[in-house]
């Protein structure tokens, strides 16, 4: 019989071991991040909340709503990645396995997943309320603190989107297509959709609740005689050409209707949770299309660990293969040499890194390449550039971490020269990123486009190593796939301060940062990567 | 050849793993046995310099590979208890990268693959991706993995584990060839891995070495202190609470226990020859050696 106590013991265990996971912290850090950005300094000119050229005075209500909006923007698009793992965890761990032999029903499993989600991202909202309070005092503008005022906008505006977001986690683990990193790319596709649909005033159930929010700030203005500029409301980065006016608001009063309509959002998530309930497979292999292990790599190639598995758990009986004989005399009878090996280890490499990539990608990819010869010039640099540095978003992810993802770690711990493996492992993702990019230097080559050129090579340097700095770091994929993917929209939004491939054109020209600073920012985290390594390696155990 | 000075190593939370081993190897194997925790997979990822000890040396002829671990990382095969793959590739491919990794030559890593892969016998299932092998193939293609470079010094961690019967002879018979000029280092917790093929048997329980020698020398100790007796299945407990137990039958009769006592438990108990579960048995138990809090931990 389940009952409360053990839906909450079982969402808190989980919950437990998603918050040790580095993870949890590296997502933690960028949401304190967005916490101080949201609140920039009064001379700022880079803004995350506009209302017509101005802002509310930095009191509790005003902090309390912007950090709250932004927040769950980015949480519903970082925080996905954290806990979208939590089925897939189960399975490996074969906990699974274990839980799915207990009178544990199926609905009570998924809710307590949903609810784990929930809690890690509700675990989130709080730091970014607790950042919004330090902020408020930090700048001074009102230091009277309310509470109530304060937390209010993270109850109502942050938390059913997180509700939301913890559901379609549960819900995309368990369809086998959207299980891998392909289910990352929809769900940015879809939060996208939902941060701009939801901020209309017809989107259903209140949106984001961002309409009625500004609808208050709006009148807020109307009575102080504030005139609203051209534009509006905007909600996100975007930098303004002079720092925002300011205007004194004291929060919203949520009617009933807004307040039921929150309600009725998070009961639409217990029902998302809840609805694979119909065909989740209760870490059966025989009923699974394929266990979700083997099907991530299969998709598109996220790590799959096949460890050593003395309990011969983990899915179909293979082939049989026969035993083994060792009479005396069959021993290895070549003795070793040592050569220059680099050029194979980055062969090796290379095979690690593109290992599952189904025959679909490189269709596409050849498209590309082919489109990239085809197109006019001006395409190509604008749109086909971001375009072939997108596709292997998923590919680039593994960098760095999938020694650790495919539980290698201890062995290749005993094998010489790790620096010598890691760059390899780097300069593994640098030949995926040139080969995909060929095709416009090829075109800028023949354009005589030298500025174009040299973003191309920064680009080509830093997308490895950014990638390989989060994968050493965090040790999973998925953060490098939460933080690249809202950098390459802003940067096809014509945003040039985060243009590191020359796409971002004015009269023709890159205007982006100088790609000497592009290159020497990759150094900087290929610096990372080996400080990392060998700090890992001095304390291993 | 190996020397392991004072090795102590102590987890994050103040866990002493290793608690001050010094053992010496030569070319033969050394089979390391102990309970659970003991601490032998940490002594053998010291050894293999995946892990730093918190202090003590490892010396390998002469150098020091705490500073200078890739001195003996390129002669070293290292199995561990529990590793993983990459599931995309084909085992050659994948030792291809290691033998790389190793530093070997293009000509001579393809001819070691192609000699180690017939050796475990891999060469049907070359082709298929190592995510589709058993546990016991990827158990095989850990130890060629192991073999790669020829290592003068082999480590491997409870390599039994998802072998069958005859597999585990065979990979046992491997080690004792491989022995003869190479340190093999074995770890287990199953007697009989070790019994038939290591020349020295090291015994370590939480973190202490607390006996090192030669099979007979260790069955030398407990000779005449292995009994058998029979009791009724309600004096059971009683026997288990005097003295260490090592094997138990139920039959028709009774129960036949077979146990260790210093002098006969019972006036029919009949003395047997030990075998070196016995000896392993009556080296973890012995109270002269424990402290009183030791032995209340090692009760099971």
């Amino acid at each position: 019989m389940v009952n409360a106590r053990v839906l909450a013991g079982l969402a808190v265990g989980d919950f437990r071991d998603r918050v040790r996971r580095p993870a949890y912290a590296v997502t933690l850090l960028a949401a304190i991040g967005l916490g101080y950005l949201a609140v920039p300094n009064v001379n700022s000119t880079w803004v995350i909340m506009d209302v017509g050229g101005n802002r509310g005075v930095y009191n509790s209500a005003y902090v309390g709503v912007v950090t709250a909006l932004a927040g769950a923007l980015w949480l519903t698009f970082g925080g996905f990645s954290v806990v979208r793992s939590g089925i897939a965890r189960d399975e490996t761990s074969r906990v699974g396995q274990i839980l799915a032999a207990t009178p544990l029903r199926t609905s009570g499993y998924l809710f307590a997943k949903f609810l784990s989600n929930l809690l890690v991202l509700a675990s989130m909202t709080g730091v970014l309320a607790v950042t919004a309070l330090v902020m408020q005092l930090a700048r001074g503008e009102n230091r009277s603190v309310d509470p109530v005022a304060l937390v209010e906008p993270f109850v109502l505006l942050s938390l059913p989107l997180m509700a939301l977001t913890a559901a379609a986690a549960i819900l995309f683990e368990t369809v086998p297509l959207l299980r891998a990193g392909f289910g990352n790319v929809v769900w940015f596709v879809l939060a996208l959709v939902i941060s701009v649909g939801g901020q209309s005033g017809s989107a259903p159930f209140g949106g984001l609740g961002v309409h009625q929010v500004a609808q208050s700030l709006n009148a807020a203005m109307g009575n102080q005689h504030l005139q609203s500029a051209a534009g509006g409301f905007s909600l996100g980065l975007t930098k303004v050409s002079k720092p925002l006016g300011t205007f004194l608001w004291d929060g919203f009063d949520p009617s009933g209707g807004f307040v039921l309509g929150r309600v009725v959002l998070v009961l639409l998530a217990c029902a998302v949770a809840l609805l694979p309930t119909l065909w989740f497979g209760r870490f059966d292999p025989a009923r699974a299309a394929g266990s979700l292990v083997p099907a991530k790599a299969a998709a598109d190639g996220e790590p799959a660990p096949a460890a050593a598995d003395p309990f011969g758990t983990a899915g179909p009986e293979p082939a049989p293969a026969a035993t083994w004989s060792t009479a005396p005399g069959e021993l290895p009878q070549t003795a070793p040499t040592r050569a220059g090996a680099f050029g194979r280890l980055l062969v090796g490499e290379v095979r690690i890194l593109l290992q599952g990539v189904s025959p679909w990608w490189w269709a596409v990819a050849g498209a590309l390449t082919v489109a990239g010869f085809a197109l006019p010039m001006e395409t190509v640099t604008g749109m086909l550039l971001p375009g072939v540095w997108l596709w292997p978003v998923l590919i680039w992810s593994r960098l760095g971490s999938q020694q650790v993802e495919n539980g290698l770690e201890v062995l290749l711990g005993a094998y010489p020269s790790a620096r010598r493996r890691l760059l390899a492992e780097w300069a593994s993702g640098l030949v995926l990123t040139a080969v995909m990019g060929v095709a416009p230097l090829v075109r800028m080559l023949v354009a005589g486009d030298g500025p174009g050129v040299v973003c191309w090579f920064g680009g080509v340097l830093v997308i490895p190593s950014l990638a390989m700095s989060l994968g050493v770091l965090s040790r999973t994929h998925r953060v490098f796939q939460a933080i690249y993917l809202p950098i390459w929209y802003i940067l096809v939004n014509n945003v040039a301060a985060l243009d590191f491939m020359g796409a971002v054109r004015v009269n023709g020209k890159p205007v982006g940062p100088s790609p000497l600073l592009i290159m020497a920012l990759s150094a900087a985290m290929l610096a990372v990567v080996f400080l990392v390594g060998s700090a890992r390696r001095n304390v291993k155990g | 050849m190996l020397e392991l000075i004072d090795i102590t190593k102590v987890y994050k939370g103040g866990k002493r793993a290793v608690d001050g081993m010094t053992m010496h190897l030569n070319p033969g194997m050394l089979g390391l046995l102990g309970p659970n925790g003991a601490g032998k997979s940490s002594l053998m990822r010291i050894v293999s310099t995946v892990t730093k000890p918190t202090s003590g040396q490892v010396r390998y002829e002469g150098t020091d590979v705490v500073a200078n671990p890739d001195r003996l990382r390129r002669e070293l095969g290292y199995l561990p208890q529990d590793f993983g793959v990459y599931p995309n590739l084909t085992s050659r491919e994948f030792l291809s990268y290691l033998a790389a990794a190793k530093g070997l030559s293009a000509r001579s890593a393809r001819a070691r693959i192609d000699e180690l892969i017939q050796l475990v016998n891999l060469t049907e299932a070359v082709k298929r991706p190592l995510g589709k092998y058993s546990g016991g193939m990827l158990r095989r293609v850990g130890i060629a993995q192991a073999l790669l470079a020829d290592p003068k010094v082999i480590v491997v961690d409870e390599p039994t584990a998802g072998l069958d019967p005859e597999e585990r002879v065979r990979f046992r018979n491997l080690l004792s060839d491989l022995a003869a000029d190479r340190v093999v280092m074995l770890s287990t917790h199953i007697v009989s891995d070790v019994e038939s093929v290591a020349s020295d048997i090291a015994v370590v329980a939480q973190g202490r070495l607390l006996r090192r020698g030669a099979p007979d020398e260790l069955l030398r100790e407990i000779d005449g202190q292995v009994w058998e007796v029979m009791v009724a299945p309600a004096e059971v407990p009683a026997v288990q609470a005097r003295h260490v137990v090592s094997r138990m039958v139920r039959t028709a009769n009774g129960v036949r226990l077979r146990l260790l006592a210093p002098v006969p438990p019972t006036q029919d108990a009949v003395r047997v020859s030990p075998d070196l579960e016995d000896a392993y048995l009556g080296i973890i138990h012995r109270p002269a050696e424990r402290t009183p809090a030791e032995q209340q931990a090692m009760r099971w």
